[in-house]
């Protein structure tokens, strides 16, 4: 059966909830995971003179799926 | 531990921070606002090669200078140092309403979300709602309901 929006929304919260009954060391655990992104990952560093910069060099460099391009309504 | 050790200053901001405070997402590396100054920058420096990061001359100049946003893949983990982060007005100003969370300091939520929803991402326009219903169970916990930088900043800016 297909859940409404409202019960989806009382399962997210119900998850809250049991996240933070959990001890950080267990948030951090399941948390923080790393999988390669190509591009961002094949720098050691990279430094930037603003945040305008950063989210122009992502624009022009990651590929779509990642995410990290600009938002349109 | 190290950087509690070396004495810097910082809060863990976007989901990583909110994460720590307990949203129940995963990410895949650790955002990192600090105080920008001098020393502020080699106690960073100091802190990252404890924990394991390479961190070469030219690295180390960026990090000092304060450079906006600098990404660093040479360690144990990912690290994003942002020195200015989209949406929160001043470090001092969310250090003061910043929250601890076992060794670590952390971002107010509200700052989080205002700095997620500021910058305008994909990804992060997918996470906004989540992120909110997440600040409504917090909050409940919380002793007192908390504020954005930029909510305090609009109050000051109505009362003069």
């Amino acid at each position: 059966m297909k859940q409404t929006d409202e019960q989806t929304e009382d399962a997210f919260r119900e998850q809250c909830r049991r996240q933070m009954d959990r001890p950080l060391s267990l948030r951090i655990k399941y948390g923080f995971n790393r999988v390669y992104k190509p591009v961002l990952d094949d720098a050691p560093w990279r430094s930037f003179e603003s945040m305008t910069a950063y989210r122009e060099w992502c624009e022009a460099n990651l590929p779509e799926y990642l995410g990290y391009k600009r938002a349109h309504d | 531990m190290a950087f509690l050790d070396e004495k810097v200053d910082y809060l863990f901001i976007g989901k990583s921070g909110a994460i720590l405070l307990g949203y129940p997402g995963t990410t895949q590396d650790v955002d990192v606002f600090p105080r920008r100054s001098p020393e502020n920058g080699h106690r960073i420096v100091a802190a990252l090669r404890k924990i394991g990061f390479e961190i070469n001359s030219e690295l180390e100049r960026e990090i000092v200078a304060g450079k906006d946003f600098v990404q660093i893949k040479t360690g144990p983990f990912d690290v994003d140092l942002v020195f200015a982060p989209d949406g929160i007005t001043s470090f001092v100003d969310a250090q003061a309403r910043g929250l601890i969370e076992g060794i670590f300091r952390v971002a107010n939520l509200r700052d989080i979300i205002a700095s997620k929803r500021a910058s305008g991402r994909q990804k992060d326009k997918i996470e906004l709602p989540l992120l909110e219903s997440f600040r409504v169970e917090f909050e409940k916990r919380s002793s007192h309901p908390l504020r954005s930088t930029a909510e305090i900043a609009s109050k000051r800016r109505s009362k003069k």
